[in-house]
Parts: C-alpha cells; structure tokens; sequence
C-alpha cells in the first residue's frame, strides 16, 4: 500500500506536472522581485579614465605569469608520458613545500609581532579587573601555544618525513587505549584549570552590581551615544521610550518637553485625519500628475520622479495610502494615550531629570569606580570600550549594566603609548546600520574630583534653571517632596528584566 | 522489508529509456541529486567569494574610486565607492551563503548524497522522492536568496544572524525592507530542503545498510553524515520557529522581539514586552549545532581521505566515533556563549562556559588521532590529501581560539572583534571548505567516471591555503587590538588605521585565493567532459562505493549488491601482498580474521573485535531498542 502511494505520487510529481507546480510556487518570487526593482537604472557610460592602469597592468603580467607556468607543467607531463619517467617527484615535492610553509609562516609571525606586537592587548589594560582578564588571557595563550606549536609542527613534519615511497609498508595500527586515554584526560585536566579561573574571574567581573559605584548612563541610538549624569541632586531623573521627541532625545520626564510631545502627538493626530479625510482628491490628483508626467521618454530620463508617482498613484488607488496613514494614527494615538497616562503620574514627573546632565563625552576620575546603565533608542548596540576591557551590549527595553575601575588617566595613557593625541573610545561594537563604522564616545579619565567637577559645571542642565542663585535651592525642595520614589518608578517603567 | 525486495525487483525491468528531465533534471537518482547539490553549491559560492573580495576591497582602499564596481553595482557603488548600506547588505549575504548554501547544502547535501546509498550499500536513498524534493527547494531557496540581492532596497543587511529589532523593522535599514523578506522565505524553503534530506539521511543509514555492514562497520563520513542530519533535524526547526516569530513581528504586528523602540523618522513603536534576545536565544539554538553541521561531514570526508592516502587505519575509530558523538551532543548545550555579552543572566553565562569548553576535549582527540594516523604511514600526497591536511591544520588553529572565545571573561574583550572573524573563518570557513575540496577531490572519479588533473590541484592548494592564511591569520592581531568588525572602513579611527597595509595585504592575499579558485574550476568543468578516464578503483580505497561500476546505474550495482566482512580501514594489513583490503571481499582464510601476529606493534585483531563488539552492545543497545533495529 505504502509502496503504491509513493509510486502514484512519484508519477503525479515526476516530470512536465512538478515542472509546473515548481514554476507556480515560484513565480510570486519573481513577481515581488520584480515589483521592487521596476525601474531600469540607466547605464552607465563606459568611461576607462579613472581606472587604475597599474593594477590593471599587474593583474595581466600575474596571468600571463600564470599561463607560462602552466605551460611548463603541460610539458612535463607530456614528457613524462614519452619518457615515462617522472619529471617531479610530487610526493617528495609536497613534503618539502610542507616544510617551508612551516618555516615561512614562523617568520612571518615573528614579523608580524615586531611590527604590530605592542598593540596587541593593546598593551596594557586601563582598569582593575581588565588586569584579572590579560592574566586570564596570558595563562590561555600559554597552553594554546604549546598545543599549536607541537600540533602542527608534527602535522608538517610527518607531511615531509612520511611522504610516499614505493615498497614501503604503513605501519599497521588500529589503536592504543593508553595513549588516548592520556590525550584526553590531560586537555581534560588543562581545561578544568582554564574553566575555573575564567568562571572566577568572569563571576568577579560581572554578577555582582558594586554597591559605592558612581552611576552613569550611557545611551545608544542609531547613530551616536549620549551619557548623562545624575546633576547636583545625584538622582537620575525617570525615561520612557514614549517621552522621546526632538527636543528631549532621551526621553526624560521634564515637565515642558513632554507637554509639548502631547501636544505635538494631538496636531499630528487631527493632520492625519485630514489627510484621511482628502484621500480620495489626492488619489485623484496624483493620478493626473502621472498621467501628465509619463509622456514621452520622461519615465527613462527621471527614473526616481517617476517611480515616486507611480508609487503614490498605485498607492492611492489601492487603499493602501489611507490605511497608512490610519495605521500611523494608530500608532500616534498609543503613544499619546501612554504619554498622557505616565504624565499623570506624579512619581515619574517629579522634576529629577531637570537637573540631569547629558553630555556627548564621558569623563570618569581614576582610581573610582563606575557603573553604566545602558539603554537602546532603537536597536541593539554594544558598548565596547576595549582599553578598559569593557563590554556590555545595549538592547532595547532591557535594562543592562557594566561596572569597572578605570587605573590610569587619559595623559598617563598619552605617555606610555608616546602618542600626545591618544584617545580613550567608546565604539559601537553590534552592527546596527550604516553609519555603524563610526559610532563613537570619547572617555577622557581625568586625575582628580575637582577637574571632573569643573568640566560637569560647564555642562548645561537638561533645563536650564532660571537663575544659577536659586536653582539648587529648588532642586533640594523637589528632593524633600517625594523622596526616594524615582528610582522606584523608573525601574517599574523600564521593566528591569 | 518488502520495498527493498519490491525495489531490487523493479530494478531489473527498469531498462527503458529516461527522458531528460526525469534524468539530468528531477532526478531521483541519488548521485544526480548529488552532482545537482554540488553544481548549486559551487556557484553559490562564486557569488559569496565575489562578494567577499569586494567588501575587502572596500577595507584595503576605502578612499580608492574603482569605476569597474560602478558598472557593476550601479547606484550601490556611485562614483567608484561602495555603500555602506550595501557593504552591510554584502556581509550578510556572503554568511549567509557561505554557512547555508555552501557549506550546508553544497558539502552536506552533495556528498550525503552520494556517500550514504553507496557506502552503506544501498541502491538509492530511503525516499528518492524526498531527496529530489529537497535538492528543488534547496534551489527554489538559492534563486530567492539571489533575487534578493538585486531588489531596490538592497538585501537583508543586518549580519547573517539577522538580529532584531534592526532586521525587524522596515524602516530601521534599507534592507530592512523587501530583501529581508526575502531573505526570510529563503530560508525557511532552505529548512524545508534540509529538513526532508535530513529524516532521508538518518533512515537511510538506520535502515539500508548492506548485509555484513553493521554500525561498528560504516566508514567515519558515514557517521558524521549521520549525526549531521541528526543534528539538522532537531535544530533547523528551532529556526524556523524563530524565522516566522520574526516574518509575524515584521508583517502583522506582533511583539516577540520588539520592545520600547523609538526610531528616527518613525516615532514611538507600539510594540511592548517581547525581548530582542529571545531570538539571539532561538536562532543560536540552531546556529551553533550549525557549526557543527558544516564541520562534521568535513571531519568525516577528512578520516576517509586521510586513511585512505596514509594507507593506514584510521587511529582510534570508536574515540573517532564516541568523539563525533560527544560534539553533537554538546553542541545543543553550548548556544549560549555566543551570548555572554548580551546581557543574559551571568550565571547562565558561567555554566555555557563550563559547557563550551567541554567541547574541547574530544575536538582534541580528534586532531591527536589525524596526527597518529599520519605517523608512520606512506602518505600519498594527491590534492584531496593535501586539503584534508589543511584541514586539519585550520581545525588546529581556528580550534584553539575557540578556548579564548568560549572563556566568558576573556569574551568581555574579544566578542564581536576581528578575534571572532578569524577564529569562525579558520575553524568552520576554511576548515570545512578544504573539508569539501578533499571530498570533490576524492570523489570526483567516482561522480563523474574522470579523473582530476593533479597539478592543477597541487597548485589550487597551496596557492588556497597560503593565501586562506595569510588572509586569517593576521585578523587575530586585529582583533586582540581592538578592532571591531563588520566595520565599514578603518580609517576614521587612529588605533585602526595603523592596520590599514596589513588590510591591503590581506585583501591582495584573497584577491590571488579568489583567483586560484578559477584553477580549480577550470579543473572541474574540463575534466567533467575531457578527463582522464578513471579505473574502478583509481585510490585502491576499502570502502564500498569503489565496488560499484566507475558508469553510473540506477540502483549502483548491476547484480547484487555486495556484502560487507570488514572494517572500511584495513589498509596496509600485514598478511596481505596489497596494501588495502577491501570491505567487499570475502575474507581470503582464517589468518586474515585474527590479524598479524607477526608484527609487533599491531594489535591482536581478535581482541580489538571483541572490544568493538562490547563498545556497539553498549552504544547502541539502547538506540537499537528504541528503533527497532535487527
């Protein structure tokens, strides 16, 4: 029975009928493809001015290089078949290129590391626990090394010492419980050693939130970062996502900034409502300009015009315009029924954030230790600062942290490095879209309290107070009203996971 | 068992004459299917070299203008430059190709397909239909992949993994538009194929083995072939799982991996609650046993090759076995040290380390066992020799960093670096792809009844594995001096320009590697038509698939099929004037069954038999059991 379906089915299947449900699967493929790519590109003109003839030049001697040794190789083979002597002995011959490529790539290793040695770790770490991390690495790198080294110089020597000879007879071994009991019980051991001290140092790095750590948050969007700072009430003012607007990037709960995102939400709100409202006339007219504009070899010659017009009349005739737009309402109205629910809320309004400083470089003093709260606008980054040994990556609605004790300050760096313009950097180290290759912070570790203070004094306020006398008093006030509460808030709205 | 009967009788009335699509088309024929899977393979990987050598270009010379990419790519390269939207649209493509298509699909499916019916001495696959069905969607899924590279707003460009939210959000990227859905019905067409070879594969294997041939018996490809589609069947689904979780995000509205998202130009996403890293936890579910699906038929072609040309038994067959065991059974436990920096509970990240290094060991008793088997053998140095030995030699290097890379703490530094670009490009790239050399090399004769040219392919080889190096190795010292990668020039930053000649170096290396992959081709296209006829037997190899006529049949074997009296390594036996001893002949006395005694140092082959015996009563009995086997 069995046998007969899948004989029935084979022969449903087999050959012009599966041709044509293969090409009936497919061809809505083709046709998206199609649909997206509907506009030829004009060709290029053929313009060989600005080619590089060098290269070009040396890419042609290559081949032709090339092309007479393997002509060289054709003749002794054909001299080999007259003669039916062999010209190469390829099994010595690959024996002895075993060696030299061994030979060959220590050298070129050894010049490697006199060239580029003293980056490698970039030298030395410049926090406490990256010192736990090189010693980790350093152990690594000795056992790795004596295992590559021994491997695969037996693996080319025995390439080169055991080659093909005729009448010679492979010795017949099919296995030695012993020996194999030792290889893998001693990488066993090895990686028991390497297993528990990385768990140490990993465990003292990261699972534990130092408690007398200054707390600074490190915000990433596509495509830059931006820190901030607790201000002089050392108390960071509570963020939703909703909050975020031009004029408040960060989404912090400041009074004014969120007032005007409502209303703001509420104008772009009744736009929409209009426009759904005059869908049908702009369906209309966009059908005329197209008419109008597709004339003649006008499509050829502004191909992005008239891919434009043609987009928005298909799109005004199907519905798919307003049902944009009302799913853009949509969104618009969530977003405003959450902003208006949260700024209810008297706790995460409570004026924390006015004093918070955002700053587009982070500077830390030596010798403290540092906690960064990340947090993602849009997509998932990562924080690499490797000087520091540091990296944490920065994901959106989860909350993640890195703590470290940065060791020397941005000029002792200058110095050892003998480099005067040597900065420390932030980078974006999780691909994140185009401009990933230059998402960047400066850190700048600083040797005392006091240059830290004056550089945070010259950072401007989230707002700006209205005179410098009483704006510390206000903030004190604002502390006393509801002391404590914010950090609370902040947590339930961030959903720390 | 009546189908084989019904099978083997079909065979003999089936003379009449095949038409050109039921035979070069929609084949059943396991060894089409095969040359099918490896064709597909080798030009998907043209197109993953070439996009390769044109973002390295884009590394070596950023400020250079190249009015040749212009032609080419049109607005994706105005005046000479790449974009860089396209730069990040052509890494992800070329991973994506190189891992799924390559070496997946065109190592995996190619010589699964030819190896296990006849190795194991079966006359087809346990489903031909099936097989051919996934070789179709295997191709269906290639023509989307590279029709999305062509669409408007350019491919999926947001790495291969494809992380969300920046792969989920049409406007977060310009491909993240109509080439990542593209990208996405790929690959789910691609886990159909892989999926129906798979469950092909594994009862092929369980069920169709040859009288004579029991587990204990199968050359080691066939085991890592088996354990390949094992691994396969149990994590392709997982993406494919993870795959429409994100097509129900991108499309209808959903929120499992998206969460308080503002994005320029767009404003406040509703999306609340879900997790971004839920998928990185779903998609290296599959990506890591993935690893290990590229690696392991490349480590089992590379036993064979390696035995076969040494003529010498392969060391240790059951460590090679228990060892291949071990890796696919650590490889659903390890996904996540891909993840320690992804702000996963730290503690979770501690026992994926313990549970990563573990990995170690056996990957250790692999290499140690190449190494012994090459000691003391007559090595026969033909090109599939040469790249199983560059393969061991990749797998030596690229294995080692894997120590740095798994240790969490040293993770902190070197995630996301050019560290990781070298490790995964010498362990899983370059490994697995001299893995398939060796196999194309090795087989060729017996796909296509011609023979290689060996010149050309002593020179493809050590022009590919200088080059892979030089191209490689220097990454490592990138990387421990902070370079990040998937970077889309160096030049803006002082601590990377001064990698910049060794940049140019590198590129220049993959141009000449890029370029001696033409030899190769070159080799493989004429020799298919113009070769050197090939003898039956040209590698005087044991195992079974040399046994069947060098034309091919359908069904393999003109009468019956051959019966197996030994293990697939017996060469160079001592009581024996030839220096192989194949699996297929009967035994010649009663000397040959117990094994030299007189040379010293080879063991007593009745007591290894024994322990054999022991070892498959123990192994399997309980897989037996739960199977059913006889």
């Amino acid at each position: 029975m069995k046998n007969y379906l899948l004989t029935k089915t084979a022969s449903v299947f087999s050959s012009k009928n599966f041709l044509t449900v293969l090409i009936f699967i497919f061809l809505p493929f083709v046709a998206m493809a199609q649909a997206a790519s509907d506009v030829v590109q004009p060709p290029k003109e053929f313009d060989p001015s600005g080619w590089n003839w060098v290269s070009i030049c040396y890419i042609v001697l290559a081949v032709l290089i090339l092309l007479i040794i393997a002509r060289v190789f054709d003749i002794g083979s054909l001299t080999e078949k007259v003669t039916g002597r062999k010209v190469i002995n390829w099994d010595k011959a690959n024996g002895w290129i075993a060696i030299l490529f061994l030979i060959g790539s220590i050298a070129g290793v050894w010049y490697e590391m006199i060239y580029h040695g003293k980056h490698v770790m970039i030298g030395n770490s410049y926090s406490e626990h990256g010192e736990t991390i090189d010693s980790m690495f350093n152990w690594t790198f000795g056992f790795t090394f004596v295992v590559f080294a021994i491997t695969e110089a037996l693996l080319f020597y025995f390439m080169f010492r055991y080659s093909y000879r005729e009448n010679k007879k492979a010795l017949y071994y099919f296995h030695n419980n012993k020996l194999e009991l030792v290889w893998t019980v001693v990488p066993a051991i090895v990686l028991t050693f390497l297993v528990l001290r990385g768990f140490n140092t990993w465990s003292r790095i990261t699972a534990e939130r130092p408690k007398n750590s200054q707390e600074i948050e490190v915000f990433a969007y596509q495509f830059g970062w931006k820190a901030r700072y607790a201000g002089a009430d050392n108390k960071f003012g509570a963020h939703h996502f909703t909050f975020i607007s031009g004029k408040n990037p960060l989404g912090l709960a400041v009074d004014g900034n969120v007032d005007s995102l409502v209303a703001e939400l509420q104008a772009d709100i009744k736009g929409i409502d209009a426009k759904i409202a005059s869908a049908p006339d702009s369906a209309k007219s966009w059908e005329k300009q197209f008419a109008a504009f597709n004339v003649g070899s006008n499509a050829a010659a502004y191909p992005a015009v008239y891919k434009d017009l043609k987009t928005k009349m298909q799109e005004g005739n199907s519905g798919a315009y307003v049902e944009r737009l009302k799913k853009d309402k949509r969104r618009k109205n969530t977003t405003l029924n959450r902003v208006l629910t949260y700024r209810k809320d008297n706790g995460i309004f409570n004026n924390a954030a006015n004093d918070d400083k955002v700053t587009t470089e982070i500077v830390l003093v030596k010798g403290k230790s540092y906690t960064f709260n990340f947090r993602a606008r849009d997509v998932i980054h990562s924080a690499w600062f490797p000087d520091f040994r540091g990296q944490m990556n920065v994901v959106p609605g989860m909350a993640t942290w890195f703590s470290f004790v940065p060791t020397k300050t941005t000029a002792q760096a200058r110095i050892e490095k003998n480099n005067p313009e040597f900065e420390f950097y932030l980078y974006c180290n999780k691909i994140c879209g185009a401009a990933h290759y230059n998402m960047k912070i400066k850190m700048t570790v600083v040797e005392s309290e006091a240059e830290y203070n004056t550089w945070l004094a010259a950072q401007p306020a989230v707002v700006a107070p209205p005179a410098p006398a009483t704006a510390p008093g206000d903030d004190k006030k604002e502390q006393g009203k509801d002391s404590g509460s914010a950090p609370q808030k902040m947590a339930m709205i961030t959903k720390t996971r | 068992m009546s189908t084989a009967a019904s099978h083997a009788h079909d065979h003999d009335h089936h003379h009449h004459k095949e038409s050109f699509i039921s035979k070069y088309v929609f084949s059943m024929d396991h060894k089409m299917i095969s040359k099918q899977f490896l064709i597909t393979g080798i030009v998907m990987g043209i197109v993953g070299l070439v996009m390769s050598l044109l973002f390295r270009m884009q590394l070596a010379w950023p400020d250079e203008k190249f009015g040749l990419l212009e032609m080419l790519l049109g607005k994706w390269a105005q005046d000479g430059k790449l974009d860089p939207n396209f730069y990040m649209g052509l890494v992800t493509i070329h991973g994506t190709i190189m891992v799924f298509y390559v070496l997946t699909a065109g190592l995996s499916g190619t010589f699964s397909n030819l190896l296990i019916p006849l190795q194991v001495g079966a006359r087809d696959m346990a489903s031909p239909f099936m097989n051919m069905l996934s070789y179709w969607f295997f191709f269906m899924s290639s023509v989307v992949l590279l029709i999305s590279v062509g669409v408007e707003t350019g491919p999926a460009s947001a790495g291969w993994t494809v992380y969300p939210p920046l792969s989920a959000m049409e406007k977060a990227m310009p491909g993240s538009g109509l080439g990542m859905t593209l990208w996405l019905i790929a690959i789910i067409l691609f886990i159909v194929s892989a999926l129906l070879g798979g469950i092909n594969y594994i009862s092929t294997v369980l069920n169709m083995r040859t009288k004579g041939m029991s587990m204990n018996r199968m050359p080691l490809t066939i085991w890592a072939f088996f354990f390949t589609a094992v691994l396969g069947l149990l994590s392709f689904p997982v993406l494919l799982g993870a795959g429409l979780f994100l097509i129900f995000d991108r499309s209808f509205g959903t929120s499992f991996y998206l969460s308080d998202i503002y994005l320029e130009g767009v404003g406040a996403m509703e999306n609340i609650g879900g997790s971004p890293v839920l998928y990185q936890h779903l998609f290296w579910f599959l990506g890591h046993p993935e690893v290990y699906i590229i690696l392991m038929p490349a480590l089992g072609i590379t036993s064979e090759v390696i035995s076969t040309n040494a003529r010498k038994p392969i060391f240790g067959y059951t460590a090679m076995v228990i060892s291949l065991m071990g890796i696919s059974f650590l490889s659903f436990i390890v996904w996540g040290h891909h993840m320690f920096i992804t702000g996963m509970n730290p503690f979770l990240g501690s026992v994926f380390m313990i549970l990563t290094l573990i990995i170690a060991v056996p990957s250790a008793v692999k290499v140690f066992n190449y190494l012994t088997t090459l000691w003391k053998g007559n090595l026969r140095f033909t090109p599939a020799m040469l790249f199983s030995i560059g393969l061991v030699s990749f797998f030596i290097s690229g294995g080692l960093t894997g120590i740095y890379l798994g240790n969490a703490a040293l993770d902190i530094q070197l995630h996301d670096s050019y560290f990781v670009v070298a490790h995964f490009h010498l362990v899983m790239g370059s490994s697995a792809i001299f893995g398939m050399f060796a196999g194309i090399y090795h087989w060729f004769p017996r796909m296509y009844g011609r023979m290689l040219n060996n010149t050309l392919g002593y020179f493809h080889f050590w022009i590919t594995f200088i080059t892979a190096y030089l191209v490689f190795f220097p990454m490592h010292f990138m990387g421990l001096a902070g370079v990040p990668r998937r970077y889309y020039m160096f030049t803006l930053v002082k601590e990377f320009d001064i990698w910049m000649d060794v940049n140019k170096m590198m590129t220049m290396a993959a141009i000449v590697g890029g370029a001696a992959q033409l030899l190769f081709l070159w080799n493989f296209f004429y020799s298919i038509f113009k070769g050197k006829k090939s003898e039956q037997n040209p590698w005087q190899s044991n195992t079974l698939e040399w046994s069947a006529p060098v034309k091919h049949l359908h069904g393999n074997w003109p009468g019956a099929i051959p019966e197996v009296y030994r293990g697939p390594y017996e060469y160079s036996h001592p009581d024996r004037e030839e220096d192989f001893y194949p699996q297929y002949i009967p035994d010649e006395s009663d000397k040959a069954e117990t094994g030299g005694e007189g040379s010293k140092s080879a063991p007593k082959r009745k007591s290894t038999k024994k322990e054999e015996e022991v070892v498959e009563n123990v192994m399997f009995s309980a897989i037996k059991r739960v199977f059913g086997w006889s």
